[in-house]
């Protein structure tokens, strides 16, 4: 019983840090520039392709290499996505809108490439470290620790990026305050496009690391959407702190419903404590709407 | 150094500057004055490229610059300081002064301007670890004019630097202007309750309904029963 228990705080753990990088990311595209982007899901299954297509190739396929090339082919995706689609958008009216629109376009477009490229079914990705800590009963991956460090790293690092290199500066002051930033000199468009590409590296890593456990598929970004953008509202519209906490109340709840009542009310749950927390505080856990 | 021609500004259908020309020679200190509301921000905002529909033409330095974005105008060595202040509230007010240094040209200049605008505002330098939203309306004001100056500008259009100042300080603003006009700076300012500021003018401005009604010295606009009805009330 205990044995279990520890078992699932331990996978709410994991889970939690993979969504809290990918939740970063989306609260940052709408702390910065008030877009919100639907094929953020997509980007989430580019990650486990891009993985899987170079796991394929024989010199290739090893982890280290994998994230050395895609994290350097996601930010490009992201920049060109933003630059091409969302950009020309921004100088009409109700773009908000406009920006959902034509990402859940390229949403769709994307799953459908998907399936016609790789097919339905499901794709595995191999285990990043084999091999597992045991103590008795208990038994504690080596896969999952991995997981955790990354993800945790990765948040860690983009921090460091947001409070110490002059870009992140820039992102932080167009979050602030778009007119001064202007008025200082950062150039508003470059920072929208950063941003956005730097959370397309987010998602794309997080499905690289989700992958090894829960497969690629065409369709599989629909759910961590849904769970991304719960955990944004749940921990307050671009707060990042808020969603780091929002991403980790989020993994354990998923893992404890699961455990107790089955996977299929996970999603159930979710929306119920976030429904129950807006009611409450309709600014999300930190807050900070609009 | 600057020049202005027949320029017109609109937002939206709303046509805010009519065919206004002018001009601000290398050294001066001009004042713009003018009712609110009647476009003296939304000229000030022109030459530094934060106006998106324009008509006319603006020089800097006999160059051209109509339709820039105001990345490339502030790495030119021209700075907007808002009457709205514009801070970066959630941000220190050190990383606020390091922000204002961000443009190319005013880079290799961080510490020697950070060095000056702490020795012209020693209250800054007391909390430069404070975040900009918990100063005083005449501390964020004082941050906002030190943030413009850490651009390292040739040309400086200040908006209303007394608003929301409380009386005791406007020597203090006074005196800055006259201070970075002696380091070289070109300043044109838009203020009207600030008598200090007026006496350093060299030339006035007045714009009225989007025009220009009058150019010329201190003493010609004091002696015009005109503008002294405006400011004046008389």
């Amino acid at each position: 019983m205990w044995i279990e228990i520890i078992d699932v705080i331990i996978s709410g753990l994991i889970n939690g840090s993979v969504y809290a990088l990918m939740a970063v990311g989306l609260t940052l595209i709408y702390g910065v520039s008030k877009a919100f982007n639907f094929a953020y899901g997509s980007f989430y299954s580019m990650g486990g392709y891009i993985a899987f297509l170079m796991f394929g190739a024989a010199f290739l396929n090893n982890y280290l290499i994998v994230f050395c090339l895609a994290v350097p082919v996601l930010l490009l995706l992201g920049f060109v996505v933003e630059k091409l689609l969302v950009a020309p958008l921004r100088k009409r009216d109700d773009w908000e809108i406009k920006v959902m629109m034509i990402t859940l376009g390229l949403a769709l477009f994307l799953d459908n490439a998907y399936q016609v490229v790789f097919g339905a079914r499901m794709k595995a990705l191999p285990t990043i470290l084999e091999g597992a800590f045991e103590a008795g009963e208990f038994i504690l991956s080596y896969q999952d620790v991995v997981i955790f460090i990354l993800s945790i790293g990765g948040i860690l690092a983009f921090r460091w990026f947001l409070n110490n290199t002059r870009t992140g500066m820039s992102v932080r002051a167009v979050a602030q305050n778009p007119m001064g930033a202007q008025i200082v000199g950062i150039p508003k468009e470059f920072v929208f496009a950063a941003t956005f590409a730097i959370s397309t590296v987010m998602v794309g890593m997080g499905g690289i690391l989700l992958a090894q456990k829960y497969f690629v598929t065409p369709t599989g970004g629909w759910d961590i959407l849904v769970k991304a953008w719960v955990i944004t509202a749940f921990g307050g519209m671009g707060s990042i702190q808020g969603g780091l906490y929002a991403a980790f109340i989020v993994g354990m709840l998923e893992a404890f419903v699961g455990w107790h009542f089955g996977m299929n009310w996970t999603l159930m749950a979710l929306f119920v404590v976030l429904l129950a927390t807006l009611a409450i505080r309709p600014q999300g856990l930190m807050g900070k709407w609009g | 150094m600057v020049r202005v021609e027949k320029l017109n500004a609109y937002y939206g259908d709303f046509h805010v500057l009519k065919d206004v020309s002018l001009n601000v020679g290398e050294g001066e200190i001009v004042v713009m004055m003018g009712p609110n509301g009647h476009g003296k921000s939304t000229l000030l905002k022109a030459f530094c490229g934060l106006v998106e529909r324009l008509e006319g033409q603006i020089f800097f330095q006999d160059r051209e610059i109509t339709g820039l974005g105001a990345e490339k105008l502030v790495n030119q060595g021209i700075t907007y300081i808002a009457e709205n202040r514009e801070l970066f509230p959630e941000m220190s007010v050190l990383e606020n002064l390091k922000l204002g240094a961000y443009s190319k040209s005013a880079r290799a200049h961080e510490r020697d301007n950070l060095d000056w605008v702490f020795d012209l505002f020693p209250r800054l330098y007391d909390r430069k670890a404070q975040p900009a939203a918990t100063m005083s309306g005449g501390e964020a004001r004082m941050l906002a004019i030190a943030r413009g100056l850490m651009s390292n500008a040739k040309f400086l259009a200040i908006d209303e630097p007394s608003l929301g100042l409380q009386p005791n300080l406007r020597d203090e603003v006074a005196r800055i202007i006259k201070e970075i006009n002696a380091q070289g700076m070109t300043v044109l300012v838009v203020e009207q309750n600030i008598p200090q500021i007026t006496e350093l003018a060299s030339r006035i401005y007045v714009l009225e309904e989007g025009r220009i009604s009058f150019e010329g010295s201190r003493e010609a606009a004091l002696g015009n029963d005109h503008l002294k009805e405006i400011f004046l009330g008389m």
